[in-house]
């Protein structure tokens, strides 16, 4: 854990470093992190507790128009409205969970999609309180201590303390009690519950912390934008990229969602200039090797290399 | 000296089946209690239905006194119910010490503390050189004992051992049988379900005999080993 943490660190210093470099490009930095923290949120809930989410798009629209609706229709900061909408999502979490994780197989997972397509059709709906179909515009943010939130920069590091906020909370919660009972409902259920584990409390604890990291990163999604339509923020392929980058990068790992969101998005970002229309094909096929070679992801294989490596030293 | 362990009138239903069929027994404490009888007699349900993994369709179940018909099973096993499976289920992805490290947390929700527990759990049961191997890679008679670990590192009053001894060879039935017999002088209470008659013979004080989910007999082992009903039920009659 000591070297998550020191790592971590290490991290966060070439973090802070990369926008002064010649090659930076701020944009890409930005959603690198943006995914990382999203997938890192939805690792807690679909790696380690084993709950798959096909709704988390839902969490990050909920931050994007708090902070959006806020900005041009209440004059609240972005902050409050970040922290509300943390309230929200995590509320949200706990009913929705209550309702589902009572479901047995494929079923919470279909659900979640759900969340989702409601979210997106109150959006279009309610003109009176989102914009309807056209979607809210930011056109003013306050600026504290001259903090200009609408500079790439600014933004950058947001996503940045983002990112590292997630993978830090996950690696507290990994080394601790509530870390070994995620991974124990996730693989045995009832073995989890001879142990003394109320397994609906568990998913719901992570189902609440997923939910809630989610939507920060939705609220800063929202600054990066400055513009948001429901039909792009509360979509299932966002929420199905998420997903995918967690499987990608390996599910209940500490780091694997970060690996897959710098993979899934540069790559993407490469293949989208390089290839142009071809780029989703190439996109598709890279996908599916790491899915056939590396079925655990690609930080699960290796960690999983490590310890029967370790165990075969001392055997 | 007090009941660990009280079972009055259980009886479970599958749909139209009746798998056990109105038995009642009770349990001294630091004592062990043997169930045994042929395939399909009831043994494991009977033990389902008082650790809380399946429902009952009437009876009453009394833990040190305390009326425990309704609570789910995780609430029975932190009033002190610790049980392992008749068909082991590890945490697969969990190496051996991580598998009973999250039953150590229950009582010691420090890691270090947990830890602590969950070696000496593993010491009990010879595992300790396996700490760092991925449960899914131990062979049938480690994930039994890694069972054992796991029930042990809940620190239980009253343990339920549900053929526990089953496939060991017998230095290890041996030592088995020594290390649940260290276990009860250690104050704790056990209800087995065994099929390996030396080991009931030698461990349990108490032997109740079930057949078609019905108690057809109960005493000490020599008493019920050589009851004719009980010889009819494993054997047939004519």
């Amino acid at each position: 854990m000591k070297k998550n943490y020191i790592l971590l660190i290490v991290l966060l210093l070439v973090g802070c470093i990369y926008p002064n470099l010649p090659f930076a490009y701020l944009t890409v930095g930005i959603t690198v992190l943006l995914f990382s923290g999203w997938a890192t949120s939805w690792n807690l809930l679909g790696g380690w507790a084993g709950q798959l989410s096909l709704g988390h798009a839902s969490f990050v629209g909920l931050g994007a128009y708090f902070v959006a609706l806020g900005a041009s229709q209440f004059n609240l900061a972005p902050w409050w409205a970040i922290l509300l909408a943390m309230l929200f999502a995590g509320i949200l979490a706990l009913l929705w969970g209550r309702l589902t994780f009572g479901l047995s197989g494929p079923y919470f997972s279909l659900s979640t999609i759900a969340i989702a397509e409601i979210f997106r059709l109150v959006a279009i709906n309610e003109e009176w309180l989102t914009g309807g179909a056209s979607g809210v515009f930011i056109d003013i943010l306050p600026q504290p201590f001259g903090l200009d939130f609408f500079s790439k920069t600014t933004q950058y590091y947001l996503a940045l303390f983002y990112a590292f906020l997630t993978i830090g909370i996950t690696i507290y919660i990994s080394g601790r009690k509530i870390g070994y009972q995620l991974r124990a409902v996730r693989d045995n259920e009832e073995a989890a519950m001879a142990a003394g584990i109320n397994p609906l409390n568990v998913k719901l604890k992570a189902f609440v912390i997923s939910a809630v990291l989610t939507s920060i990163g939705g609220g800063i999604y929202g600054i990066f934008l400055s513009f948001i339509e429901p039909h792009i923020i509360f979509n299932l392929l966002l929420s199905i990229q998420i997903a995918l980058t967690v499987i990608i990068g390996g599910r209940g790992t500490i780091w694997g969602p970060a690996v897959g969101s710098l993979l899934l998005v540069v790559s993407g970002e490469i293949f989208r200039t390089t290839f142009a229309q071809a780029n989703m094909l190439i996109y598709g096929v890279l996908i599916l090797v790491v899915i056939l070679v590396m079925p655990r992801g690609i930080v699960g294989e290796y960690s999983h290399k490590m310890i029967k490596r370790k165990y075969a030293k001392r055997a | 000296m007090q009941n660990a362990l009280k079972a009055e009138n259980i009886t479970v239903k599958f749909g139209g089946l009746i798998a056990v069929n109105n038995i009642s027994l009770s349990l001294s404490e630091g004592k062990i209690l043997g169930l045994i009888g042929p395939n399909g007699a009831g043994k494991s349900t009977l033990f389902n239905a008082i650790t809380g993994f399946t429902p009952i369709a009437a009876g009453k179940i009394l833990f040190f006194g305390k009326d425990v018909t309704s609570q789910p099973s995780y609430v029975r096993t932190r009033s002190g119910m610790g049980r392992t499976f008749q068909t082991e289920r590890p945490y697969e992805e969990l190496t051996v010490l991580e598998n009973v490290l999250v039953a150590a947390f229950l009582n010691h929700p420090k890691k270090k503390d947990a830890e602590e527990v969950a070696m000496f759990a593993l010491a009990k049961v010879g595992l300790v050189d396996r700490t760092h191997q991925l449960s899914s890679d131990l062979n049938l008679a480690r994930l039994r004992r890694l069972e054992l670990a796991k029930a042990l590192a809940l620190e239980p009053k009253v343990l339920f051992l549900d053929e526990i001894m089953a496939g060991l060879n017998p230095p290890a039935l041996k030592e088995m049988i020594e290390m649940i017999r260290g276990l009860t002088a250690g104050g704790i209470s056990i209800v087995m379900v065994e099929h390996i008659m030396e080991a009931i013979i030698k461990l349990a004080d108490h032997v109740i005999v079930l057949a078609s989910g019905n108690k057809i007999a109960e005493g000490s082992a020599t008493e019920v080993i050589n009851d004719p009903q009980v010889i009819d039920a494993y054997l047939g009659t004519d």
